[in-house]
């Protein structure tokens, strides 16, 4: 199709790009700035804030305990979520429909709900430790990720390969990791990678869950922010920033972007 | 209401790959004519580039007096049939045909009248207000073919139209586009890759490769006068073999194959043959004869029945051949032959 | 034998992880609220009793309804844009539409408190301008919760049109084309219709979102502009308040539920291609 675009669609795109990217250069810009407060253009440059964030304590805990959660319960997930994926495909006919409905659940619970409730039946009645609940908060409602993109790739996997490699002698188990895996590589990555994301930038979840000691990163900051307003912030932002065009820049490497769009 | 096509030194390239390159076509009004190739020949862009998708780098594109070339596409007033029908999924049988009709500003009872009077003509009055997704594959390409028929353009243009459908309903739909047309008297360009569906339907066949046309005439002209080798073995001429002269006595010429077989041939037969050139035979034009008949030494190799002959894959001086042989005398495999032409199943082509 | 059971094998882990740790906390949640001593529906008597909390949910609905909208028109108009760019170009929109809805919503609606600040950069450019004589409020407003959520959800309705607009194959446009049809006529009768199951789907996405959010109107609307999401936590960890905190959240998933499976049952009557 040669037909144009009107100039003025064009225009409008360009400014809602400009609106989506620009309060993302504003925190780069603010993070770098050599004051005390928040300012941008920045005044100075200064990488000072950043040793900042890895001077406190209350930063340098979270981070990790952050990174940790997002490894645990992606990890727990894909552990759970891929057998659970292959079986909603593989043996689509002996399993009830309600059953892939279940894991539409997560996203249909409003998160906040969910923490809350975790709370109230997990945490308080169960008397679990903060940090236990914090993973299987996360687990959750990063689960739908991995049943979801796994099983989408998984619906378009001819199951007949896995039985021709059953009759030329290939055990099950071993069929499953030589045939079926390398199929949906991709998918298992986008997954990981989603599922990765949504836990370290979780708040709604980790907002009730987390205790004395035990924070998350982004309840960190909202707590930061609420009583301060400094360049720390602007440079833990740009931190997460960083993380972000890591995953990026992995997921280019290994599937190209525009597989996010699909 | 029809027009002639002319097409001058049109180019078009795709990216920086050159997909077309001087190509130029004259279609008469009211013909029906084919582009005939492989995929990737060009015949797909050409269309495109009629209908307006497509830009050309030069050249140009004329309907009658009117220049299409620089013309948006949605002011060509072209009817075009998609290879997948192209039907709104989200509007009905009706609503679909009646599409081009809005877009002129064609309203109420008039866009109606004509819409009930085209559906009646493809016989689809009673699915007028079905959605496109509850019709069968011949349905849709009736509804396809009423969409680009009822706007009344001056030049209908179809692209593989019947590729989706299954072999009888392909012979019927065949029928049905070519009656239809020969009642408007439409200009017609019609694409495929289907040799049987070009020869059947047109008037003329543009048969194209790598941009370029090999050969445009009459299906009868194709299909016995091939102008080159390459219309030639399209056209199913399974053996090219080349040959030259080695002596010439009145009407008949002695010709000799690679590997020093020879074949006296009359150019009482065959029209004037040069001193080089490439003998093309169908495999029933390619007799199978006992060893001690004149012809190309073979020693014959598989065979397969077809009913009114049996075939022979055949091993000769001048390389593999395939020849027919009748009912009556089945060879055995191994057997040495000779292989006589048929003028009347052969061509005589110049050397590649 | 074994057999028989492979797929209940492998899918009951998640499956138990989901009914035991999800299902049933969100259902005692719900169920509490109906176990009132003073009646079954005594705390939702005081939910909507309470001019405060009433006004809350509107509030939020308010905020919701106006996001989707905003996200809805700039959404589509955008991945139209999109759809059609030219190959490198749109990979590198894409990109530019990915990598904020991968930043979190801490970091992006942090960025808001620094453009409508008091001493933020709208208010000095607006100073700077001349437009106005002192610095506006802004902040702690409905209207910067606003911004602030079409800013958050903006980036999802782009991902997601793009993919339906993608969908629609090139010759329905070519074929309008061919009809006669204007490029706004095909964009009028061909792709938006088209669109309209996608546009619900992200419709449900951004209200569903924005209705639940609490980051956002947290660091934006602070105490002033309180919408569900906050009122919850206030309830909850603020008050101690746990059967209004149940109450707030019972709502929310009806809304919740109720909107998701109203619009799928439009988005599927008005979906062409499903039939």
């Amino acid at each position: 199709m040669k037909q144009p675009l009107h100039p003025l669609l064009i225009a409008f795109a360009v400014v809602v790009f400009f609106f989506l990217v620009a309060p993302l250069v504003i925190i780069l810009g603010a993070a770098v700035s050599d004051t005390t407060f928040l300012t941008f253009p920045p005044r100075g440059i200064s990488g000072r804030w950043f040793v900042k964030v890895f001077e406190m304590a209350a930063f340098r805990r979270t981070i990790v305990t952050s990174l940790q959660i997002a490894f645990l319960a992606t990890g727990f997930a894909l552990l759970i979520g891929l057998p659970a994926a292959y079986a909603l495909n593989r043996f689509r006919i002996q399993l009830p429909h309600w059953l892939s409905t279940v894991f539409v659940l997560p996203i249909l619970v409003p998160e906040i709900v969910l923490g809350f409730s975790l709370l109230k039946s997990v945490q308080v009645a169960a008397d679990l430790p903060v940090f236990s609940t914090l993973v299987i908060g996360h687990t959750l409602i990063v689960l739908p990720y991995a049943v979801r993109v796994i099983s989408a790739s998984l619906s378009a996997f001819d199951f007949s390969m896995e039985e021709a490699a059953v009759s030329l002698g290939s055990p099950p188990l071993k069929t499953f990791f030589t045939i079926v895996l390398p199929n949906v590589r991709s998918a298992v990555i986008a997954a990981f990678i989603l599922a990765f994301i949504t836990s370290i930038n979780d708040v709604s979840v980790s907002l009730f869950l987390t205790g004395p000691g035990v924070s998350t990163l982004p309840i960190q900051i909202l707590a930061h922010v609420e009583q301060f307003f400094d360049p720390v912030i602007a440079s833990v932002s740009v931190l997460l920033m960083l993380l972000t065009v890591g995953v990026m820049a992995v997921v280019e490497l290994t599937l190209g972007l525009t597989f996010l769009a699909k | 209401m029809t027009e002639p096509l002319t097409i001058e030194d049109l180019s078009a390239h795709y990216g920086k790959v050159q997909v077309l390159e001087d190509f130029s076509l004259q279609i008469a009004a009211g013909e029906l004519v084919s582009l005939l190739g492989a995929s990737g020949c060009g015949k797909t862009t050409t269309l495109r580039l009629i209908a307006g998708f497509l830009e050309p780098t030069s050249g140009r594109i004329r309907l009658g007096d009117q220049d299409l070339t620089r013309l948006p596409a949605h002011r060509r007033n072209i009817g075009l049939v998609f290879q997948n029908y192209a039907l709104f999924p989200h509007l009905t049988v009706a609503e679909n045909v009646g599409f081009g009709l809005k877009q002129r500003g064609i309203g109420g009872a008039e866009r109606a009248a004509r819409v009930a009077a085209m559906l009646e003509r493809v016989e689809l009055t009673d699915l007028a207000s079905r959605l496109p997704g509850a019709l069968s594959g011949g349905q849709r390409q009736r509804v396809a073919l009423a969409r680009a028929l009822v706007i009344e353009p001056p030049l209908l243009m179809f692209d593989e139209p019947l590729s989706n459908l299954d072999a009888k309903l392909r012979v019927g739909m065949r029928a049905e586009i070519r009656q239809m047309q020969r009642a408007n008297g439409t200009t017609s360009v019609f694409v495929t890759h289907d040799q049987e569906e070009a020869f059947s339907i047109s008037d003329r066949v543009a048969i194209m490769q790598a941009g370029r046309i090999m050969q445009f005439d009459t299906p009868e002209t194709l299909y016995q006068r091939p102008a080159n080798a390459f219309v030639a073995r399209f056209v199913g001429f399974e053996n090219l073999i080349p040959m030259r002269v080695v002596a010439r006595e009145g009407e008949s010429v002695e010709a000799e194959a690679e590997g020093g077989a020879r074949l006296s041939l009359s150019q009482a037969e065959y029209g004037a043959i040069p001193d080089a050139f490439v003998l093309g035979a169908r495999a029933e034009g390619l007799l199978v004869l006992p060893p001690e008949a004149p012809g190309l030494p073979a020693t014959l190799g598989l065979r397969s029945y077809l009913g009114r002959a049996y075939q022979y894959l055949c091993a000769t001086p001048a390389g593999p051949l395939t020849a027919q042989g009748p009912l009556g005398a089945p060879q055995m495999p191994a057997a040495a032959a000779r292989l006589q032409p048929l003028a009347a199943q052969c061509c005589i082509l110049a050397p590649e | 034998m074994l057999k028989r059971f492979a797929g209940w094998l492998m899918s009951t882990p998640a499956t138990l992880l989901v009914v035991l740790l999800l299902i049933v906390p969100v259902a005692a949640t719900i169920a509490t609220t109906f176990g009132d001593p003073r009646g079954p529906f005594a705390p939702y008597v005081d939910f909507f009793t309470s001019s405060f909390r009433r006004a809350v949910l509107w509030r939020t609905v308010e905020i919701a309804s106006i996001t989707t909208v905003i996200a809805l028109f700039v959404g589509f108009l955008t991945a139209f844009v999109v759809s059609r760019a030219p190959g490198r170009l749109k990979s590198i929109l894409i990109i530019a539409a990915v990598f904020p809805l991968l930043t979190g919503v801490v970091v992006r609606s942090f960025a808001w408190l620094i453009i409508l600040g008091k001493n933020g950069i709208l208010n000095n450019f607006l100073l700077w301008l001349g437009v106005t004589e002192k610095p506006l409020t802004m902040l702690y407003t409905e209207g910067s919760v606003i911004v602030a959520m079409v800013y958050l959800f903006v980036p999802l309705m782009i991902l997601t049109l793009v993919g339906v607009l993608e969908g629609i194959p090139d010759d329905l446009l070519q074929a309008s084309a061919s009809l006669g049809a204007t490029p706004s006529a095909t964009f009028r009768q061909v792709v938006f219709p088209l669109a309209v199951p996608g546009l619900i789907v992200g419709a449900v996405l951004v209200f569903t979102g924005s209705f639940t959010s609490y980051a956002t109107p947290q660091l934006l609307g602070g105490e002033r502009q309180m919408v569900m999401g906050t009122l919850l936590y206030q309830r909850a960890m603020v008050a101690f308040d746990w059967q209004g905190a149940s109450t707030v959240a019972a709502i929310m998933v009806v809304v919740t539920v109720a909107v998701v499976l109203g619009m799928t049952r439009i988005a599927r009557r008005l979906n062409p291609m499903s039939t």
